[in-house]
Order: structure tokens, then sequence, then C-alpha cells
């Protein structure tokens, strides 16, 4: 590799002393050591260089350069001294500090180190590692004069944490160009190209002590998407390797001087292929958050919206940025629980990548609120793995909140509605007009099933209805008593009127006897069958004796009697029965009724 | 500044006039704001009307249709749905408070009541719950006497057809109780509710931790089942169940 110190020439009155030496080189080959002075007048003295190396030179340079700017006039000068070294023994030099005087100032290069390979021993080492594989991918094939190597970021990662690949050239040997590239499929990874200037020339690099031209061909990054040890195929490519060829020539230029006039140079195709490689790809550790959604890389995050106070129906953003290193791509997108009444529309997303060390993701949320209110947009919580820390880490943003103003319903609210097929066409809906008719108002009374009274007039009612009913009943029952008492005494009171009326037939009062023969019979019929003495008639005694089964022959026997005592008492008492045989047919009658009827 | 005083003034003296009115030309009133256009003026009229206590089918209905015409639909549903309590088969209301419906966010299929019910409230919302009350007394005190008749006049003609009077008049009156009751329920203690909200969310349990269940716009009617705190558990037309902030809806 060329180890260039900067030397800006910007000061030009500061002097600078730079020198440029290879860092290796090999035994008995030459090199060069170039000083470079950015001043013409001074004294230089070359370094002491080391016994064992034969120094050429140096071949001197000086550079003037006049400009006029601005009126102003600038002197650019340098002075370069080149020496040719062989070094003739391997090991590490040093090659010394040279100086620079000037009138003024004296400067000072920096010192170098040198290796000084065997050319031979360097050969034979990299011929032993010949067909193995190696493991750091850094050394090219060795052996061979053209190579590629596939040389990745890191060989251990977790899935999802991007690798950075280079396929690069190594070769010792010219070659006119490159064609037919041909990339492995890269099986179990998510490949990204990175945009690499096409190879126009090669950079110097010793590695194990032989100097090769190396040269990246193409970059690439690589997402792995699958856990396990991953094979990387091999990638090929035809190199076309200038060959000098000698011709068939005349034995008389068959002369090492000739050939190089002579020998013409070809270009050949050679094929080279890579070495296979394995990744390991460790999976992600479980479990995994909620609100992880693949993200893999140390990221942060931020979120905006473009407004918090808001129109119906107009639209606002919610801008939510995930910045850092990692697979932005494979970022997916935060998930939001938006209040209901916003509608929420899938994010817009635009990954800005600078290379693959960092870039940002932004994810753009329409938001279109529906309802008026307040809405809270919640904090947004973004989970992300970092493999640096080989955890979780969440990552979250500010909420904000939202003030939705404007009047619900002025679109849908006028919609027609047409009914086809009709006679009359409805163009419009529209509520029925007011009743400005009466204007009576009732106030609002308290409800009567609530109240306890109300209840306690039923209570009441049935109170005075059962209070009737018991008096009543009592009232039937004592009459019932009345009644019963004489129709039991019935018999015993008739006979002891017929003995009243057999007394009174004894002391001769015979007009009065009948008289209360009638009353004994008419106080017995009257009593024995509940009939009120003001009602009794002959037809109202004698229905009621037909109705309790009484004989007729008992029915006609009352009769006569009933008509002896009544005749009796208008009639002289000679005409009639004697008052005695009345008296004695009576009480007869009245121990058949008493059988009857009781 | 002398404008604005000015303003005050005015507008202290329409309180004043406007307290110092009977009810009736309020009413009246409301009615000429609603003719020129006015609608939210005529609306709170009504709404103080109904908070003062007065009650009247029309009073509601107005309320009801000042309220659509001001853009509330959720208040308007309300006032419908409180006059239908007091007309149940007026049919303007039943048109209104459709059109009303058709406008409002959520569309829930409802389950239907069972006709019976829907008879029995029908018939408890013909006449109000006080002359439900008093019918069922008379028709109680009718049953009383019918039932001493029977009871005492022991050999009095038609002592059958009187024992089934009472019967029928005893049953009479435990229907009209019970329509009274319905009645009573249905108009001071209704459960049902109109979500007043713009949007509002119902959740398993009381408080902002529950499960978002589902989302309700103004307009809807829910039933209330029970109440904790300042939530409310709500059961949608469909049977669903959630709480809800008791702030955002309003009673029938």
């Amino acid at each position: 590799m060329v180890f260039l110190l900067a030397c800006l020439a910007a000061a030009a009155q500061e002097v600078t002393l730079t020198v440029d030496a290879p860092e290796s080189a090999v035994a008995g080959e030459r090199f060069r050591i170039i000083y470079t002075i950015n001043s013409t007048d001074g004294q230089f003295t070359r370094p002491k260089f080391d016994p064992s190396f034969s120094v050429q030179g140096p071949q001197q340079s000086t550079n003037r350069n006049v400009q006029w700017i601005n009126g102003d006039m600038k002197v650019v000068s340098s002075t370069t001294l080149i020496y040719y070294v062989t070094a003739g023994t391997p090991g590490t030099y040093t090659i010394p500090a040279a100086q620079f005087e000037t009138k003024r100032v004296t400067v000072s290069s920096q010192e170098k180190q040198i290796v000084i390979y065997d050319g031979d021993s360097s050969q034979q080492a990299t011929g032993r590692q010949q067909g193995q594989t190696s493991a750091a991918g850094d050394a090219p094939a060795s052996g061979s004069e053209v190579s590629m190597r596939i040389l990745l970021s890191d060989r251990d990662v977790y899935a999802g944490q991007p690798i950075t690949g280079t396929l690069k050239l190594y070769t010792r040997i010219n070659l006119s160009g490159i064609q037919e590239l041909k990339l492995p499929d890269f099986k179990g990874f998510l490949k990204e190209d990175i945009e690499t200037p096409p190879l126009r020339s090669l950079d110097n690099e010793v590695i194990d002590g032989v100097q090769y031209g190396t040269g990246v061909i193409q970059r690439f990054v690589l997402y792995p998407q699958i856990a396990g040890e991953i094979r990387i195929e091999p990638a090929e490519m035809t190199a076309l390797v200038q060959e000098r060829t000698t011709a068939a020539r005349d034995p008389f230029f068959n002369d090492p001087f000739f050939d190089s006039f002579f020998s013409s140079v070809s270009t050949v195709p050679r094929k080279i292929t890579t070495q296979p490689l394995t990744v390991r790809v460790r999976p992600l550790p479980e479990p995994r958050p909620a609100d992880f959604h693949g993200a893999v890389g140390s990221f942060t995050i931020e979120s905006s919206v473009s407004a918090t106070d808001a129109k119906l129906n107009d639209a606002v953003t919610l801008t939510v940025t995930l910045k850092g290193s990692g697979n932005l791509n494979l970022a997916g997108e935060p998930v939001i629980s938006f209040p209901q009444g916003i509608e929420k529309y899938d994010p817009k997303v635009t990954v800005r990548s600078s290379g693959i060390s960092a870039g940002s993701k932004v994810f753009e949320y329409l938001l279109i609120p529906r309802n008026t209110g307040t809405f809270e947009i919640p904090p947004v919580s973004y989970s992300v793995f970092d493999p640096g820390q080989e955890k979780y880490v969440t990552l979250r943003t500010g909420g904000f909140t939202l003030n939705v103003t404007g009047t619900p319903g002025q679109e849908e609210g006028a919609a027609p509605v047409y009914i086809p097929g009709e006679d009359v066409k409805y163009i419009g809906q529209d509520i029925r007009f007011i009743r400005n008719g009466n204007g009576r108002l009732t106030t609002l009374s308290s409800p009567l099933v609530a109240s306890l009274h109300y209840w306690l007039w039923f209570a009441l009612a049935l109170f005075i209805a059962l209070l009737v009913l018991v008096v009543r009943k009592q009232q039937i029952r004592r009459n019932a008593d009345k009644a019963g008492m004489r129709n039991r005494r019935a018999a015993k009171n008739a006979r002891k009127r017929l003995s009243r009326a057999t007394a009174l037939l004894k002391s001769g009062k015979k007009e009065e006897v009948n008289a209360e023969v009638a009353r004994a019979l008419w106080g017995y019929l009257g009593d024995k069958l509940r009939i009120d003495q003001s009602d009794l008639t002959r037809e109202k005694c004698y229905t009621a004796l037909r109705e309790r089964k009484a004989d007729e022959e008992m029915i006609t026997e009352l009769d006569r009697i009933l008509t002896a005592t009544e005749y009796s008492q208008y009639a002289p008492v000679s005409e009639v029965e004697s008052p005695a045989a009345l008296c004695e047919r009576a009480a007869l009658l009245i121990g058949k009724l008493d059988n009857v009827l009781d | 500044m002398k404008r604005i005083v000015l303003i005050q003034f005015i507008f202290l003296a329409c309180m004043v006039t406007l307290a110092g009115q009977s009810p009736e030309e309020r009413y009246a009133q409301a009615g000429e704001l609603y003719g020129s256009g006015d609608y939210s003026g005529a609306a709170s009229l009504y709404r103080k009307l109904w908070e003062e206590g007065y009650r009247s089918r029309d009073l509601l209905y107005n309320a009801g249709n000042a309220f659509f015409k001001s853009g509330d639909n959720a208040s308007a549903i309300l006032f419908y749905e409180r006059a239908k309590l007091l007309a149940p088969a007026d049919e303007d209301i039943d048109y209104n408070l459709q059109i009303a419906r058709s406008r409002i966010t959520d569309r829930i299929e409802s389950v239907p009541q069972l006709f019976f019910v829907r008879w029995f409230d029908f018939l408890a919302l013909l006449t109000s719950t006080n002359t439900w009350a008093v019918a069922a007394l008379v028709m109680f005190l009718v049953a009383l006497v019918l039932a001493l008749l029977f009871l005492i006049k022991a050999r009095a003609r038609g002592r059958l057809l009187s024992f089934w009077l009472a019967i029928a008049a005893l049953l009479f009156s435990f229907l009209m109780i019970l329509l009274a009751l319905r009645n009573n329920n249905l108009v001071n203690h209704n459960k049902k509710a109109v979500i007043t909200c713009s949007i509002v969310t119902g959740r398993s349990a009381p408080g902002e931790t529950g499960n978002e269940l589902f989302v309700l716009h103004s307009g809807t009617t829910v039933t209330v089942e029970q109440e904790l705190g300042a939530f409310r558990e709500v059961r949608l037309p469909d049977g669903n169940k959630g709480w809800i902030r008791s702030d955002c809806m309003e009673k029938i």
C-alpha cells in the first residue's frame, strides 16, 4: 500500500519535507524512496541509509510555478529527490529522517519502517498454504498469479444484522481486463449492491511479502435471513491475462535483448473463482418484544406531526423517523394504535441510506380525523435488536395531542333519496314540522304507584269491605240464632198455650179458649216455618208445609181447626165443636206437625 | 366598552323577561323561533321547559325537531324517545325519530322485543301512570262491592253474576296496577340512554384501563344496566355489553 503523508500546499511559507517509501519490499528488488520539499532554496541532507542498502541517486528535479492571482504573484516551487534503493538482506529496517535546512528553519522528514522479505522464502511459505482454506480470508490464494476473494466484515452475526462484503481481485501479473463476473446467489441472505466505481487501476498491496495489485470489483451488503451455518458459494470471473509469448523467430535474434522487442503480448482468458465461505448466523434471542418489527442495528427514533390543531376531515401527517445503522430496509413499520375516529392510511415509507453504515427510514402516516374532539396520538414504541449489546432495545417517541374542530355531518346530511318507479318523486327527506296547536303543558307529577298513600287506599278499601262483611255476617248469625230458638221452642210454647186454653176451659171462659188455640197454632206455625207473624196467612203456611212434605191430611186438619177457631169467635158456642175437643185436636196436630217439621 | 355593557344589559333584560314569562308563553315563543329559523334558540327554550318539569307530547316532539334542525341528532333522538313515552301511537314522532336515526353513525342490528312485551308497553303508555293507578283503585273498589254483594246477599238473584264480575274487576284492577307500574318505569325510570359524545369507547371494565370492546358515536340508544362511579354498564341493542363514561350519555 502506498503510504502518503498529506502534503497540503496551502501554506506557502511553511516548509515541509515528506517522504514516500514502501512499507515492504523484496530483497534484491529495487524500490524508490521519494523526498518532496515545497521549497527550492535550502540544503537537503540525505538520511543515513542502512549499510546493507545499495543506494543510487538522488535524481533531483525542481519545479517552479509562478501564478498571478488577482494581481498577486504566487510562487509555488518544489524539489523532488528520488533514491533508488536495493536491499540485500531480509529484515526490518528503519530509514532515518532526512533534513532540509533553509535560512530560517530546519525541517525533518518522518522516520520510516521498511520490511524486507526474502523473496524465495516467502514463495515457499505461501506454497505450503496452497490448497488450504484460508480462514482469515484476507490473503489471496497464494501461489496463483490471479485470484479473487470475498471479504466479509463479519462472519459471526445475528439474523438481520448487515454484513459488508467486498469482492476483491489480487493479481501479480498484468491484466487487461475482467469479464463474465458471476456472483453467487447468496442463498439465505438478502443482498444489496453498493455502487462501486468500475475497476480502472490497481492498488499495490504486499501480503505475506508478496506484492499484489489489488482492486475492488464489487461491494455489497448482506442481510442474513435464516439462522445457521450459511455457506456462500464461490464467485466466478474470467480475468484477461496478458501473456508474453515468444514468436517463432530468426535464430539471429535469439538473444534476450531482443526479447522485449520481438515478443508479442497476447491476452489469455483465465477463469478464477473464490473460496467458498461460511457465515455463522445466530437467531435473534427469544422472546422477541411485541413491538419488534425486524430492525437489527443501533437506531434512534423520533416522531413529529404536521399539526396539532386540525380541521375535521383535514389530513394530518405523523412522521416517524428511524435513524441509525443496521438493516433499515428490513425494518418494519411501527404499529401505532391510533384513537378511534381518526382514519389511518398505510404509511408512506422512504429509506434514505447513505451507504452501509448509517441512514434513515421515514414512515409517514396520513391521518384524517373523522370526528371532532381531542385525540391522543400515543407514543410510538419500537424495539430493535442491538447486536453490539446483544439485546433488544426499546425506542420511544413522545405522544401528541390532536385537537379536531369543525362541524360534523356537513357532507353526508343532504344526500337526496330517490325512490324509483313511483308516481311521486321524493327529492328530499326532512322531519315533519313542529306542532303549535295547544300549548297545554302539564307539570311533572309524582307517580302514585311510588307513594305509600296510594297502596294504603287499597288496604283501606279492603279493610272497610271486610268490616262490612264481618258486621253483616254477625247480624245474620244473630238472626239465625233467634229463629232457631223460636223453632226449638215452638212446640213447647204451643203446648203452654194449649194448657192455658184448657185452664180457661175449666174456668168456663169458653170464648177465650178458641182464641188461645188459634194463637197457639199460629204461633207454632210462625216459629216453625220462620215466617213473621205479620206475614202469616193460611195459604203461605200451607205452601210452606207442602214444601216441608207435610201430609195433606195434616193440612186439612189444620185448616179445619183454624176455621173452627175463627168460626167459633163469631158464632154461638153451641153450634160449634166443644172447645175441649178442639184443644185436644190441636194438641194432637201439633204433635204430628212437630214430627214432620223437625 | 359601553357597547359590551349595553349588550350585557339587554341579555340580562332578556333573561329577566324570560324568567317572568309563563311557560305557555315561552312555549309559544320557542315555536316562533323555530318558525323563523332560530333552531338552536328554540331548542334551548324547549330544553329549559323540560328541565323545569313541564311535559307534553308536543313540547318534547318540538324539542326533538329543534335539536334535529340545529344539527344535534343525539339530543333530537333523546327528545323523540321521550315524546314517544308520552304518545306511543304518534305517527309524526315515529317518522321524525326514524329520520334522525338514519343520520347517526352507528348501525346496530337490534334484537326485537317479544310481541307481548311490545303490546304491554304500548298499552301502558297509552295513558299516564297516575290515570292507570286511579283506574286500578276504582276497579278494585268495584270488585270489593261486587264481592260483598256475593257474600252478603245470600239469596239475591244474580249472585253468580256478581261473583264473576267481582273476579273480573279484580283481575282488571291487577292488570291496571301492572300497567301503572310499567308506565312509571318507562317514563320515570327508563334505563335507556342516548350517547351524546361524538365518539366514545366501550370497555370491558369501568375506568380507562379496560380492554376496548366497541366504539359508539353520538345518537346511539343503549340500555343502562348498572352504574359504578363515573361509569355505566350499557347494553347495546344487539345484546353486547360494555362500560362507558356516564357523562357521554343522557338518560331518556
